[in-house]
């Protein structure tokens, strides 16, 4: 059990994901996490890291460079 | 004096008279159905693994530092676009892993969301709160033993 005065545990290398058996809507989001990319999420959603730039041109009002976005931006994810 | 106390006594038996009626009165009638409820969480549950529709087949509280610990949230009703989110916490409050997923359910459905951590896990208290469109809609307790 952890002590309260330990450090504070470091969880930056927590890996997670999720998936519903219920469809996704018509249109997707994704909250970008630490460490995303576009390509990253790209390959996540649709198997292909090449389809990034579809996730860049349907959030170009949120995205102004695709090699910066940040955590707890919301993206809209297009249909594949 | 007689006079005064015979006042008293159908005073007293006049109160007791209206008292009785009250317990007699015609019950209340029953309360207005509540409205439909479209879309809710009816549970969540945590394991080392989901099967196809995304439930737990075993449930767990507890875990060991290498586990996949996932939570398995059921839900009820239909949705045309909704938004669940998962945060998991520490026992210091600390947030462990926060994540979303975009649903739109068209009946009942299983949601899951999963957290690893290739080092271990540090042992303590830990938990999983759910909400749905930024409301709490459940939340479930576990713990990391050696």
């Amino acid at each position: 059990m952890t002590k309260p005065d330990d450090p504070m545990p470091d969880f930056s290398d927590v890996q997670g994901g999720s998936s519903s058996s219920a469809p996704p809507p018509a249109t997707r989001t994704y909250t970008v996490k630490a460490g995303d990319s576009l390509s990253k999420i790209a390959k996540q959603i649709y198997g292909d890291a090449n389809k990034w730039r579809a996730i860049y041109q349907a959030n170009t009002d949120k995205i102004k460079n695709p090699d910066l976005i940040h955590p707890g931006q919301v993206l809209t994810i297009p249909p594949a | 004096m007689i006079a005064h106390a015979r006042h008293w006594s159908v005073m007293v038996a006049s109160l007791a008279g209206a008292a009785v009626a009250c317990k007699k009165a015609p019950p209340p009638p029953p309360p207005a159905a509540p409205p439909a409820v479209t879309f809710s969480v009816t549970g969540v549950t945590l394991g080392k693994a989901v099967v196809a529709d995304r439930s737990v087949a075993q449930p767990l509280t507890t875990f060991g530092p290498k586990d996949t610990i996932y939570a398995s949230v059921a839900t009820v009703g239909t949705s045309a676009s909704a938004t669940m989110a998962a945060l998991w916490t520490f026992q210091t409050g600390q947030t462990v892993f926060a994540d979303t997923q975009a649903i739109a359910p068209q009946g009942p459905a299983h949601t899951e969301f999963h957290i690893s951590k290739p080092s271990g896990w540090p042992v303590g208290k830990y938990k999983v709160t759910i909400s749905l469109d930024g409301a709490p809609a459940g939340a479930q307790d576990f713990e990391v033993h050696r």
